[in-house]
Parts: structure tokens; C-alpha cells; sequence
């Protein structure tokens, strides 16, 4: 049995010395606003933001939980997630497979830039690029699609297409953060493991299925849980691109919040936003559980 | 110390002091009229100081969503500005949000010229019984059409809904920015949120002559009457299967329906009083005529909507609140109100010299047709937001599925609506 290494006080105090201020500002930063944010919905909306607040107990969530366009609205913003964490984690694992394989030789490096790029591109600026792209009168996806013959795109406009189209933008705007996790997870992956695999008969699936995804399982499980905080809080497309509409068709939790926030009704949207951050905290321990599970 | 020199020398300290406290008198005024706005605000200000040396005014432009948050947010923090400034239905939002508007009932009171001030004005400054704005610029709204493009498909200002209706197709159909492309639509409107939509709504109801646009004086239901249903399903049709909006329109609110108006894709608009000297030398380069909304029954004269008022209200927890109060009175004045129809476009007195006025700003300065004010329903029913509200999400989901029979959707709609004011109302 490997003996304990054994720590000094002053290591302690070094330790204790580095870790510190992070601690500090995660308390202050991270802590504090929640705690905040809580007691805030606690209070009157009227004198929320003042030292002597009134206590209304739970009837912000009472208020919350009895507006059927706030339970729309989760509604939406859950089926929304679902569809972007499959989606974007999807891809992304595609097309890190696709970079890593002997298919793609050359230009793997324009494809990891190309990729990327969208990550650092301010989001703002992105989702207006697409918001014109989108555009029903003068769009470029319309005007390719009547150069081809094929039928309009309904765009941001139509309630039949406007998941789909807010979809695609997140994914431009997002899988590049999620295929760089899978790309550094195949670099840890042990090829040694593939070739046996290929030399006991196994196919390219069964490969895939039983040696590469059990490897991967930890970029798979940090990409799910980031990708299910992301989209769970999805907001700057909202503002930039439909403003909550077809006819609320998404007006996601965050965005209704903010409308709210904005009249000045403090109480119930830190109430929405409360509601929102413990389905985040759940669905993220949720999918750690699921995640960290020991394969049968 | 002799008995003069400590006068002197109190005297001096007193002098110090007071021009040390003339110079701190500054009054913050928060609104949302942009850089025409702080010009008014700017010039007011600086009538008012020839009275009152050492006073300034700062004003500071929000644009309108902010413009609540911030008001909010400051008036709950207790750190407002000395005065707000907007139209009477948001300065009521304020108010019903913090309750702390100051009521001006004896503020107006010390006015002694103010019988240009009409009935319908108080009326629409005063909620709850406060007085919460002291009125100052009438929110006039016209039908606006792009002068070269009614030259180029050979049409005149359109004076009823038919005429719209042709003109419409026209723009959409015969290039009227000449450059060669099918890219330009007939009306600029905006429908993204119930907010917007109620504007447009109002605005053809209340412009054809008619004089609510859900509920009655009695607070009955009246969309599905004849008169009501035929504007609400043309209008409608209008942002549907007509065709005569980008068909984005369901997604665009003020600023889209701007950068519609503004980016030249559509030729017939809505003018603000507030929109004309901006339109009169930038973006329009004065390209517009201004005339009453379209006319949809012979029968019914079609006017501009006076679309509320505007006004300034005192916090109840502002800084310096008797100077502000001062300040607000002044706005009143001939002076103040002058430079408020020249920076602005807009006023509430009636002696003005308007001579200097574009013709399009004349229009509304000096108002020859017909005039139909918003109906003010919420002030009576305590339960007319939510059906409201109610109202107007039905209709978004219209705009986004369109029904196969308008006429059969808006009877059903006036049903739901019965029964629902029924629920409020019981409550």
C-alpha cells in the first residue's frame, strides 16, 4: 500500500494562499448573485431593489407558476434544449470523427479553423448575419432557394420553421466549442484498442460503438452538461432574432424573464429565473449521474 | 473684528454660498425622443435659466424599453431623476409599478394660461384620480406615403382603404425605387409583440373613424360588429395573405418597422408628429406626404389619431422636487412650447407660430381635418389589460397561422373574448 504523502503546514498555508482569492471571487461572483437573485423573489417587486425590501414569501412563485404563458414558455424552453444538446453534441461528435479519420487528410486545419471560427465571432454579430440570411424579401437562403427551384424557406417567420432556423444558427454558433472537446478526447484515445478490435473482426460500427464511444464518454458527458446550461438559458438569439415571437413561439424562459425584468416586475422574474437555474442545476447533475454511470 | 468688516464678510460668505448652490441645481430629465429630445430639452432649459441663473437641465434619451427599466429601477432605488417624460400610457406603467408618481393636479393648478388644454388632454393625463403628467405634446399620427413612388405608379395619396389596397400591389409590383429589382412592399407595419400589434390596430381603427377597438364605453365586446370586423380582418389579411408587408413583418417591432420605413422597402407608413423633422432632412430627405388614415366606409370620416398625450411627471421620491416642479410649469410656457414644436414637432398650445414649419410638419401643427383620440378603456375596467392582452395574443397567433376564414376566426375570437371578460370581471 502506497503510503500517504504527508503535508506540511506550510504547504497547507501555500494552498490555502492560492486557492484563496478564487474562492473569494467565486463567492463573491457566482454565490453571491444567486443568493441575491433568490431574495429577490422573495420580495415585492416594487421594493425589491431597496435595503428594506418586503418579504412576500412564495408569492412571486405562486404568480409564476399561475401564468400559462410562463409554463408555455418552460415548455418550449425544455423541448428547445433537448433538440439543440442532441443536435450540437451530435454534429459535433460527427464531425470530430470526420477530422480524425483518414478520410480528411488534407485541410484539417481550415476545417478546425473553419469550425471555430463562429466560437469567437460575437454572438450578436453572428445572429444578425443570420437574421438577413433568413429574411423572407431579400434573405440569400430564399434567393438560393428560388435560384434552385426549391420551396421557400419559412425563416424566423413561420411557426413551422422558426425551431429549426434557430437551431441551425446555434449550431453554427456553438458546435466549434464542443468538437474541440471531442477532438482532444480522440487525441487521449487509445488506438492500440481500435487495431485489436480490427483484428478480431469487428466492424467499422461495432468499433465505433464498443471501443471508441466508451472512450470518449467524458467529452461526451462535459459537452451534454455544458450544452444543457447553454441552451437552457438561451437568450441573445432570442433578443437578436424573433424577439420571443411567432406568437411566443419562443419566448424562451430567459428572454420572458428579461421582458419582465424590464417592466420593473423584479419579483417574479428572479422567481423565473430561479425556476430556470434549478432546472439547470438538475438537469446538469441529472446528466453527471447518467454520465458517470459504470457501463454494464 | 469690527462690527462692518464681519457684515462684509458675512455678506460675502452668503453670496459664496448661494452661487455655489445656484451652480449645484441641476435637473436630470429622462426620455425617449432621441436627439430631438435633448434639443427641446436643451433649449427649454435654457429659457428657463434666464429666470432662474444657474440652473441646467440635462437631459438624457433612453430608447423606449429602456426607458422603463430605467425609470423603474431608479424611482424603486430611490436615486430617480428630477423628472420623466413620456407618453401618459407608460408614465402610467410607471406608476402602476411603483406608485410613486406625483399626482399635479395643483401644480396645473398654478398655471394660469392653460386653456388651450383640452378636456380630452386631462382626461388622458389623469389615472387613478392622480394627475400624473402635466400634458405638454399631443401625440398626433398620421398616414404617411413616399411622394417619388406615388409619382412613379402614376397615384395619388391614398384616401381609402381600396386605394391603399391598389397602390399596395403597385409598390410591391412596379420597382418604385427604380432599381430593378422586386425587393419593395406596399406598407411598413409591425407585429411582434402584443405591444405592436395594438399599435397598428389602433391606429386603422381609431383613423377610420371609429372610436374603440375591443370594448365599448359599456365595456361590451364590439370586434365582431360589422363596422369593427371589417377593419380587424382587413387588417389582418393585411399582414397575411395580402401581402402587402415584408413578410417578416410578424417578427418586426419598432426598430425593423424603422429600418423598413427608413431602409426605403416599403412605401406607406406611420408618421409621428415626432418622426417629421427627422424624416424632413434625414433618411426620407423629406420624400413623404402626410395625410388621415385610409377611409374604409363612405359613410365614416377618416381622421388622424391623436394617439394619447405626452407629458412630464415628478417622482414622488425626485431630487429638488420644487424646482422641478417649476421646471414642468415652464414647459407650458409659449417659449418652451415653441421650441417644442421646432425640435420636436409637437406642442399642446395653439398660438404657436408654425410659418417656419415644413408642410408636412404643418400638418399636424396646424390640423385642418378630422381628429380621433384613443379610447382610454383600462382607466374605467380594472379588467381591460388582461383581456387585452388576451385579445391581441389570439391575434399574434393569427399572424403566425393564418385562418382559412377570417370571418368565421373573428366571430369565434369575439365569443372567447365574452366569456373571458365575463371570468375578469366576475373576479
Amino acid at each position: 500500500m502506497q503510503a500517504q504523502l504527508a503535508i506540511t503546514p506550510q504547504q497547507r498555508l501555500i494552498f490555502l494562499a492560492y486557492v484563496a482569492p478564487f474562492a473569494v471571487l467565486t463567492l463573491l461572483f457566482g454565490l453571491w448573485p444567486i443568493l441575491l437573485s433568490v431574495k429577490v423573489s422573495l420580495t415585492a417587486s416594487a421594493s425589491a431593489l431597496k435595503p428594506d425590501a418586503v418579504f412576500v414569501g412564495l408569492a412571486n412563485y405562486r404568480a409564476v407558476f399561475a401564468d400559462p404563458l410562463f409554463l408555455d414558455s418552460l415548455q418550449r424552453t425544455l423541448v428547445y434544449t433537448i433538440l439543440a444538446v442532441i443536435l450540437n453534441v451530435g454534429f459535433a461528435l460527427g464531425y470530430a470523427l470526420l477530422l480524425n479519420s483518414p478520410l480528411i487528410d488534407k485541410g484539417k486545419t481550415f476545417f478546425k479553423i473553419a469550425i471555430f471560427l463562429p466560437v469567437v465571432t460575437p454572438d450578436l454579430a453572428g445572429y444578425v448575419v443570420w437574421r438577413f440570411l433568413y429574411d423572407r424579401s431579400f434573405g440569400a437562403i430564399n434567393a438560393l432557394a428560388s435560384a434552385l427551384d426549391l420551396p421557400l424557406f419559412g425563416g424566423l417567420s413561420s411557426p413551422n420553421t422558426v425551431t429549426l432556423a434557430l437551431l441551425i444558427a446555434e449550431l453554427w454558433r456553438h458546435a466549434g466549442f464542443y468538437v474541440i472537446i471531442f477532438l482532444a478526447n480522440l487525441a487521449l484515445c487509445d488506438k492500440a484498442l481500435v487495431e485489436a478490435a480490427a483484428l478480431d473482426g469487428a466492424n467499422r460500427w461495432q468499433i465505433f460503438r464498443h471501443v471508441l464511444i466508451p472512450q470518449l464518454r467524458p467529452a461526451i458527458l462535459i459537452n451534454s452538461i455544458y450544452a444543457l446550461i447553454q441552451f437552457l438559458k438561451t437568450f441573445t438569439v432570442i433578443v437578436v432574432m424573433t424577439k420571443g415571437g411567432p406568437a411566443d413561439l419562443t419566448n424562451y424562459v430567459s428572454y420572458y424573464a428579461y421582458q419582465l425584468f424590464d417592466q420593473g416586475r423584479y419579483g417574479e422574474a428572479t422567481a423565473m429565473g430561479s425556476v430556470l437555474f434549478a432546472c439547470v442545476v438538475a438537469a446538469a447533475l441529472a446528466a453527471y449521474a447518467l454520465g458517470n454511470r459504470r457501463p454494464q | 473684528m469690527k462690527p462692518l468688516f464681519k457684515t462684509i464678510l458675512g455678506m460675502a460668505f452668503s453670496v459664496a454660498l448661494s452661487g455655489a448652490t445656484a451652480q449645484a441645481q441641476e435637473l436630470a430629465i429622462w426620455h425617449d425622443l432621441g436627439d430631438n429630445g435633448n434639443a427641446w430639452v436643451q433649449k427649454a432649459g435654457e429659457a428657463f435659466a434666464k429666470t432662474r441663473p444657474g440652473v441646467s437641465i440635462k437631459p438624457s434619451s433612453f430608447p423606449t424599453d429602456q426607458w422603463f427599466g430605467r425609470v423603474i429601477g431608479a424611482i424603486n432605488t430611490d436615486s430617480a431623476p428630477a423628472l420623466i417624460y413620456n407618453n401618459y400610457e407608460r408614465v402610467i406603467r410607471i406608476q402602476s409599478q411603483t406608485g410613486k408618481v406625483m399626482d399635479l393636479k395643483s401644480t396645473l393648478g398654478e398655471v394660469k394660461d392653460k386653456d388651450f388644454l383640452l378636456e380630452d388632454d386631462l382626461k388622458v393625463a389623469t389615472y387613478a384620480g392622480k394627475m400624473i403628467i402635466l400634458p405638454i405634446q399631443r401625440v398626433q399620427m398620421g398616414f404617411g406615403v413616399r411622394k417619388s413612388w406615388l409619382d412613379k405608379v402614376g397615384e395619388k395619396f391614398p384616401e381609402t382603404w381600396a386605394d391603399v389596397q391598389r397602390v399596395s400591389v403597385k409598390f410591391h409590383d412596379n420597382d418604385p425605387d427604380g432599381n430593378g429589382k422586386a425587393d419593395t412592399y406596399g406598407m411598413a407595419l409591425e407585429a411582434a409583440k402584443p405591444r405592436d400589434l395594438i399599435h397598428i390596430l389602433d391606429l386603422f381603427i381609431f383613423g377610420s373613424g371609429l372610436r374603440a377597438t375591443l370594448v365599448d364605453a359599456k365595456g361590451d365586446v364590439i370586434i365582431d360588429q360589422p363596422a369593427h370586423a371589417q377593419v380587424l380582418e382587413e387588417i389582418l389579411k393585411a399582414l397575411t395573405v395580402y401581402g402587402y408587408t415584408p413578410p417578416d413583418t410578424i417578427n418586426h417591432s419598432f426598430a425593423e418597422m424603422y429600418q423598413t420605413i427608413e431602409g426605403g422597402r416599403a412605401g406607406m407608413f406611420r408618421v409621428g408628429d415626432w418622426n417629421v423633422k427627422k424624416w424632413d432632412s434625414q433618411a426620407l430627405n423629406g420624400d413623404f406626404v402626410v395625410g388621415p388614415w385610409p377611409q374604409f366606409d363612405p359613410a365614416r370620416k377618416n381622421a388622424v389619431v391623436i394617439g394619447g398625450m405626452r407629458g412630464v411627471a415628478v417622482p414622488d421620491n425626485a431630487p429638488n422636487k420644487a424646482l422641478a416642479l417649476e421646471f414642468a410649469k415652464f414647459l407650458l410656457t409659449p417659449e418652451a412650447q415653441q421650441a417644442s414644436l421646432e425640435t420636436v414637432g409637437a406642442a399642446v398650445r395653439k398660438d404657436l407660430n408654425v410659418s417656419a414649419l415644413s408642410q408636412r410638419a404643418q400638418f399636424f401643427a396646424a390640423p385642418k381635418g378630422s381628429l380621433v383620440a384613443y379610447d382610454f378603456p383600462e382607466s374605467v375596467h380594472v379588467w381591460y389589460p388582461e383581456l387585452e392582452a388576451a385579445y391581441h395574443r389570439k391575434l399574434l397567433g393569427a399572424l403566425a397561422t393564418p385562418p382559412k376564414d377570417f370571418k368565421a376566426f373573428i366571430k369565434e375570437t369575439a365569443q372567447e373574448m365574452r366569456d373571458l371578460k365575463a371570468k375578469l370581471a366576475a373576479k
